[in-house]
């Protein structure tokens, strides 16, 4: 064979070798490498040869071949590293001005970054304590419902789990859960509730809960066996060894307790206090109704895979089912798919999820968020060191004309900025502090999962994040100022041209104000339409009206009860509350026009009309003891069923959950549902032993009094239970609770922009006037006043302002309406003063901080800028 | 024990310079003592041999030529100094001492 001239060894081990390699040998070791390969190619063929090259490249990875570090420069390097640090500390200490500045708009940024840091490490820490978690998985539905948007649901059929553990092979486990289990336990006459789940056998097996007693194999076999958490056996047995005991509750139903598992972790996102065999809920229920295939409603279903296998190779199995399953399901169908543990929380939107729930798209928004209020103060650091890098120059050309690299004076200044940044990490520490009790209450999701506790990686962290934070506000400076020549830089100062970064400047700025011109006027928008949604009519009367939960109890006593309290004017019934986010529809036929739609309902007895201020236009409220089956509707349901005029409707039938009722009232329409929605079909409907709330009006000159005797009847009647009430008002403020939150969110990420751009403009007002001081002085002198000086300093400021307040406004219009309040279909009008007040406030702030500057230095004597020329 | 003090493989390293006399660089010492000794050394592990050899004086080194086999890179030809003589001698003398001190006995017993 001839040799080819084509042929080269494998090319990155031949750049790997030359860069780890000492030059003086390079040539030498890389010309035997070389001629050895050639003779290898023709010998025993090119695929041989690169494969001895290779290996022979990776021996020469040894001591006496690989480039020796130059120990001498790196002695040199501690000694320089001390000195930069002096000379940042000492340039520090000597501009204190602008050192609080930057320190002060870091460290609030830098709340945000904490804030955003510990929050999303505690959430990522969720259910990582399941050790065979990678193997775990959900199954969620996709339910398809003729005429209607596809619903993602996190529950599935329990049916799925039974097929997919009887049918199909490839799995290792395969657990069903349902939810809803609570009971009262019977305890020395005392009733201790308790809730949790149903679980089947597998639930151990898949899931790592520390069992304290009992055998995790056998705990959930047997029907009629129960398994408590540390926590509810103390409060039933008064400890934790109770395997064995039998507990009885309310319904006469006896559960032998079968083990004790420490309480689930605050990480999981399942919580419970006791888990019940998914055999006893087959023998307490009609387990073929459970077992349908249309009850997905409850029951959650997880799989546990063997090692090696993935949920794509299975997704067939879940097809199958479904296809088989749909065909008995009428117009509706159901897709399945496999979600891991670890992207159920945080995760996406899901209905019916079994515990706590948040979702991705939320943690998304706050990285966003940190993000932009962190950008914003490093573009002050940036801003101002770039500004003032005139006064360090002298530094730089010294430094440079004695024999610092670029690289020397770049790594100088990123490392000043480090040490600027990282004592803002203390400040922002104690914000973080500070803000941490208020972030938690921001809404009940976080509260509810997350403590913010910090442990020893989150400092590191956050030490990692301030380094990462100064590298990037120091990245510009440093280049601008490691790239200055020393002959310009001694040659005369006043030639320098270091404003090259002038346009960047203003963008910068100009960005800034942006930011938080449009978080100003979102704050207001936003509280505008919290305060109409919270005031808006919803056509009944909801002030005054005090909701109490019946409990299980029997409400005609509570109700007989309550109505003796003398605070108490009237009382009524009902099974929920409108207009704060519930609903419970069913299909309504009108019987004449042979046609059907959604019609929302509530269960009512006859005083609710009255005692909520409904406006009855036709018929009458329903009256005690009625026997036929009778209807109240809304206007919406006659002109859906087009029934005419309300008069009209009176005596006419439609079929609601199973029976033909007779129309005797039409009520005005009124806001059932919450602002998010439109009006639909109404019906109130009247049927006893379904109230689940007692509504009292209460008129009183003293309302503590009366919540005190109200409360005090409830203990007469039920001792066991807590006595659970609200104000109806309340409960709308909290169906609402999303936008305050965003209110609330949003307000304080107002106040750390507008604070960091106002500071942010301070100090360029105060460099804008010191260097143009002289300037400024000779104008004064030669006659131009306060006034002419202000204007020329804020003119390029306003100039910007116009141009940032033309891109603000349509881009906060387009935020308010798409994800701060979207779907709502009562939304407040946009008018001037929404958008005006907080471009106003923006524009009096930056005048006063520019103006105090000038004015500052041009109340001065001229005597005293002048006499030094 | 003073002067230098050899190594087995630098001895070997060293014997085959000699052997290869003129024609002493990298690639040809390493074919050399794959054929004579079958050992099959890496370049890096020679380089090393080689380099310490240089420093404690027993060998020394001179560019050669280039050529298109070698990439363009030139080859560097080893001799060994007359230091490095003197200690393969010095091995060699404490060898044979050694061989000669073994009792003839022993010797016998083993290879007899």
């Amino acid at each position: 064979m001839k040799p080819r001239n084509n042929i080269s060894p494998p090319k990155y081990y031949e750049q790997f070798f030359e860069w780890f390699c000492r030059p003086e040998y390079f040539e030498e070791l890389q010309g035997d490498l070389e001629e050895r390969y050639e003779r290898n190619c023709i010998e025993l063929g090119q695929k041989k040869a690169s494969g001895i090259y290779k290996r022979e490249v990776l021996k020469m990875f040894r001591p006496s071949v690989i480039k020796k570090i130059n120990t001498q420069y790196r002695l040199n390097n501690i000694a320089m590293f001390k000195n930069y640090s002096l000379v940042a500390l000492r340039s520090i200490a000597r501009n204190k001005l602008f050192s609080a500045i930057n320190i002060i708009g870091l460290s609030i940024s830098m709340m945000v970054g904490l804030l955003a840091i510990s929050f999303i490490s505690e959430l990522y820490s969720y259910d990582t304590f399941h050790e065979k978690k990678d193997r775990i998985y959900r199954v969620i539905n996709t339910l398809h419902e003729e005429g209607e948007d596809p619903a993602y649901y996190a529950s599935t059929s329990p049916l799925t789990g039974q097929r997919l553990s009887e049918n199909y092979s490839g799995y290792e486990k395969v657990v069903t859960i349902y939810r809803g289990f609570s009971a009262d336990v019977k305890r020395d006459d005392q009733k201790i509730p308790i809730a949790g789940f149903y679980a089947s056998e597998a639930f151990f097996d898949v899931f790592t809960f520390t069992m304290l007693s009992g055998d995790h194999k056998r705990t959930l076999t047997d029907p009629y066996t129960i398994v408590l958490t540390r926590a509810s056996a103390e409060k039933i047995f008064g400890k934790t060894d109770v395997v064995g005991e039998i507990i009885e509750l309310n319904d006469n139903i006896q559960l032998t307790v079968t083990g004790v598992v420490e309480n689930p972790p605050r990480t999981s996102h399942m919580s419970f206090e006791a888990i019940v065999s998914f055999e006893t809920l087959k023998k307490v229920q009609d387990p073929k109704r459970i077992m349908r295939w249309s009850n997905m409603w409850n029951s959650h279903v997880y799989v546990l895979l063997p090692q090696g296998t993935h949920p794509e190779d299975l997704q067939a199995n879940l097809e199958e089912i479904a296809t088989q399953e749909n065909s008995s399901f009428g117009t509706s169908s159901v897709e399945m798919e496999f979600q891991s543990l670890n992207s159920i929380f945080p995760g996406k939107k899901l209905y019916n999820q079994l515990g706590a729930r948040m979702e991705i798209k939320n943690v998304n928004y706050m990285i966003i968020l940190a993000v932009i209020v962190l950008a914003s103060a490093a573009f002050n650091y940036t801003n101002l060191s770039v500004a003032r890098a005139l006064k360090r120059s002298k530094e730089v050309g010294i430094r440079k004309v004695v024999g610092a690299r670029k690289g020397q004076v770049f790594l100088q200044f990123i490392l000043e900025a480090i040490i600027i940044s990282t004592v803002a990490l203390v400040f922002a520490y104690f914000l973080f502090q500070l803000i941490r009790p208020e972030f938690l209450s921001l809404n009940r999701d976080i509260q509810r999962t997350t403590t913010l506790e910090l442990s020893f990686i989150h400092y590191i962290y956050f030490f990692v994040f301030s380094v990462v934070i100064g590298i990037i506000s120091g990245l510009l400076p440093s280049a601008v100022l490691s790239r200055l020549k020393p002959s310009t830089i001694l040659r005369g100062s006043t030639q320098l041209k270091v404003t090259s970064g002038f346009t960047l400047r203003k963008l910068l700025i100009g960005l800034q104000f942006t930011l938080s011109m449009a978080f100003v006027i979102l704050v207001s928008l936003a509280y505008k339409q919290y305060q109409f949604n919270l005031n808006f009519d919803l056509g009944f009367e909801t002030a005054d009206i005090l909701n109490v939960r019946v409990q299980g109890n029997d409400s005609e006593l509570l109700t007989n009860s309550f109505s003796q309290v003398p605070g108490v004017s009237s009382v009524s019934k009902s099974s929920w509350i409108p207009s704060v986010g519930s609903f419970w529809t069913t299909r309504g036929k009108y019987i004449e026009g042979d046609n059907s739609t959604t019609v929302h309902l509530l269960n009512v007895d006859a005083n609710y009309l009255d005692n909520l201020g409904h406006q009855v236009l036709a018929g009458r409220s329903f009256t005690e003891g009625m026997t036929v089956p009778q209807v109240v509707v809304n206007q919406k349901l006659l002109k859906h069923f087009e029934m005419g005029e309300p008069v009209d409707a009176i005596g006419k039938h439609i079929r609601l959950e199973g029976k033909d009722r007779a129309i005797i009232g039409v009520v005005k329409d009124f806001q059932h549902a919450t602002l998010d929605n439109e009006i639909f079909p109404f019906a109130f409907l009247n049927e006893p032993d379904n109230y689940q709330l007692i509504n009292l009006k209460i008129e009183s000159a003293d309302n503590i009094n009366t919540m005190q005797q109200i409360e005090e009847k409830w203990s007469e009647l039920d001792p066991s239970h807590e006595f659970q009430a609200f104000f109806y008002k309340d409960r709308i403020e909290r169906a609402y609770s999303k936008l305050s939150t965003s209110l609330q969110t949003l307000g304080l990420l107002a106040i750390i922009a507008v604070s960091i751009s106002i500071l942010g403009l301070l100090g360029m007002a105060v460099y804008t006037t010191e260097s143009r001081i002289k300037e400024l002085t000779i104008r004064k002198v030669l006659g131009a006043s306060v006034q002419n000086l202000i204007t020329l300093l804020s003119k390029n400021f306003l100039l910007m302002f116009v141009i940032a307040s033309g891109i603000t406004i349509p881009v906060t219009i387009y935020a308010f309406e798409n994800w701060i309040v979207p779907n709502l279909v009562h939304r407040i009008d946009i008018g001037f003063w929404e958008i005006g007040s907080g471009l106003l406030a923006i524009l009096v702030l930056a005048t006063l901080t520019i103006g105090s500057q000038t004015l500052k230095a041009v109340k001065r004597n001229p005597v005293e800028h002048l006499r030094n020329e | 024990m003073k002067g230098t003090h050899l190594g087995e493989f630098q001895e070997i390293v060293l014997l085959t310079i000699m052997v290869l006399d003129d024609n002493a660089y990298g690639v040809s010492i390493k074919r050399e003592i794959k054929t004579r000794a079958d050992r099959n050394i890496s370049r890096g592990a020679l380089h090393t041999a080689l380099s310490r050899m240089e420093e404690k004086g027993l060998i020394k080194s001179w560019q050669g030529e280039a050529n298109k086999l070698r990439g363009g890179m030139p080859k560097r030809y080893y001799e060994v100094t007359n230091k490095g003589v003197n200690a393969l001698k010095e091995a060699k003398d404490v060898r044979d001492q050694l061989w000669n001190e073994v009792p003839r006995l022993r010797l016998q017993h083993n290879y007899g």
